[in-house]
């Protein structure tokens, strides 16, 4: 069962974000032209045109506010394609990692030969309203006064700090280096230096969760293309290979009615994608991790099994840049180059191409050829995050 | 500024959770239980999550429990139902492990919100928020 080596990313696309319609009268620009102007992007980088995708892939993820529920046929209409093979992502903020899952999965059976994945999302420009919550939030939840997705991290956060005595310092450690890395990408918003001190003070949004813990919505479209590897020869850029793919959604630790909320699920999804790939942790040369939030990247490296729960001295000896031993974020995140709903996961995935391709710049991570790319998405109530999608790319077969 | 009529958003009775609501009104904290593997189903569903038996009965807990973590609601954002809640701020939403296993989504109630910390014990308080839901908050014991 694996999907190793079966299929190649052969194109990337990033709009650069902005928060354009959070005032009144400023120019706006729809979910539709950012997705547009994301699809343009991708496939000049690849080299292709519109009419090679009749007839094959089309992946879109769904906003989570999205404008109606057919999003990813008005997309394909949008766009001009007639896909022969048309999926939502519907994990959340894994979306665009479940999707390329699910595309080289179809790549590799033989039916289609190429795909294009895409999403958008544009919060500030257009208001799509709050959308339909699902049952157990609007029961049991947001009846109690819950303020979204800030009052369940802080609770993570909190007891994560409670438990194994984990600092502002350890903490901060993740979101310097990733704003650090955000000063050297050209399509960070966030690109203003910033300290560790400027985290700490930062202010308190969700006690213990601050400003700098959050990430940055924004309006924006990103998008890539897979292709079998017997096509992407003819293709113009460097090959970087999908090499392990792995989901768990709805994970449980422990009890289902009391799961231990400190585990999250790309523990088993970042081991299934490693055995797949083949590599051990002195392998992986970076990590893309989702970030939502600061503690959930801090997570997600205990989770993968890069340390062991809890070990502190971890986070206080490694350097996380993208010239040190572990390094994390290398375009910033979208704490740093924003979040366009759903398609905000798709942004690890384009940097971890980057890297590969040796297209990273200023912040390039030396010889760099296999990274791990992480999407999380979906907070269920009394859980921590409920999709969770890892794969690993790599430039060799 | 004119005041916004805006009203707490209150659960749905569904199917699965009314034994639960009608409980509640009398003052007692119910939840489900597989009567085939023992294991606690919270929250309210039509079999259980850990052996899909369909024989879940409601069973009456003890009520008692301890602060698994908290925050403390100083804003509101979002929603705009979410504006019914100012008058209350600064309150503790919380997660409350039950002495039986499930974990709740609640508030801490009848003590200053300074006063709340991990690991607290704690017990159940209704409140009424309708004619027909009373909330289980929880109190420090």
């Amino acid at each position: 069962m694996s999907i190793r080596n079966k299929a190649v990313v052969v194109g990337i696309g990033e709009t650069p974000t902005d928060r354009l319609g959070s005032k009144p009268g400023e120019p706006r620009k729809s979910s539709a032209e950012y997705i547009s102007w994301a699809m343009r992007l991708a496939l000049a980088d690849a080299g292709l045109s519109l009419k090679d995708f009749q007839g094959q892939g089309l992946g879109v993820t769904i906003p989570t506010a999205y404008p109606q529920p057919f999003w990813p046929e008005e997309v394909a209409e949008i766009l001009g394609i007639t896909p022969g093979f048309l999926l939502g992502g519907a994990t959340g903020g894994a979306g665009a990692v479940s999707l390329l899952g699910g595309m080289v999965a179809a790549i590799n059976s033989g039916l289609i030969d190429v795909a294009l994945v895409v999403g958008s999302a544009a919060p500030f420009s257009e208001h799509w309203g709050g959308g339909i919550q699902p049952g157990d939030m609007r029961d049991w939840e947001i009846p109690y006064g819950t303020m979204g997705p800030n009052s369940k991290i802080a609770m993570v956060m909190r007891r994560h700090m409670h438990q194994y005595g984990t600092t502002l310092d350890h903490l901060g450690k993740i979101a310097v280096a990733g704003r650090y890395h955000a000063t050297l990408n050209p399509l960070a918003y966030l690109r203003e230096p910033m300290t560790i001190d400027d985290y700490k003070n930062s202010r308190l949004v969700a006690d213990p969760v601050r400003l700098f813990d959050c990430v940055m919505p924004a309006n924006g479209g990103r998008a890539f293309v897979l292709a079998s590897p017997e096509r992407a020869k003819s293709l113009r850029k460097k090959p970087v290979y999908v090499k392990g793919f792995g989901e768990r959604s709805n994970p449980s630790y422990g009890p289902r009615a009391g799961s231990d909320a400190l585990i999250m699920g790309v523990k088993d999804a970042g081991r299934v994608a490693m055995e797949m790939a083949g590599v051990k942790h002195s392998d992986i040369n970076f990590l893309q991790l989702y970030d939502d939030y600061i503690v959930v990247v801090y997570l997600q490296i205990e989770d993968l099994g890069f340390c062991e729960k809890g070990d502190l001295g971890f986070f206080e000896r490694t350097d996380f840049t993208f010239k040190g031993q572990l390094p994390i974020q290398t375009g910033g995140g979208i704490i740093n180059c924003g979040q366009p709903s759903t398609a905000g996961g798709v942004h690890h995935i384009l940097e971890g191409v980057r890297q590969l391709r040796g297209e990273g710049g200023e912040r390039q991570v030396p010889n760099a050829k296999i990274g791990l790319i992480s999407g999380l998405g979906v907070l269920p109530y009394g859980k921590n995050l409920g999709c969770c999608a890892v794969a690993i790319l790599g430039n060799e077969v | 500024m004119a005041e916004l009529d805006v009203t707490k958003p209150l659960p749905a009775i569904t199917t699965e959770a009314k034994p639960f609501w009608d409980a509640a009104a009398e003052q007692k904290l119910t939840i489900q239980r597989c009567q085939d593997c023992n294991a606690w189903v919270w929250t309210p569903r039509p079999s259980c999550n850990e052996c899909g038996s369909e024989r879940v009965e409601w069973t009456q807990v003890s009520g008692k429990g301890e602060v698994y973590s908290f925050t403390v609601i100083r804003q509101v954002v979002g929603r705009a139902a979410s504006k019914a809640f100012e008058p209350d701020i600064p309150y503790v939403i919380a997660w409350v492990d039950l002495d039986e296993g499930p974990r709740l989504i609640t508030n801490i109630i009848g003590c200053p919100v300074e006063n709340v910390k991990l690991g607290m014990k704690v017990s159940v308080q209704f409140e009424k928020a309708s004619e027909k839901v009373w909330l289980p908050k929880f109190k420090p014991s």
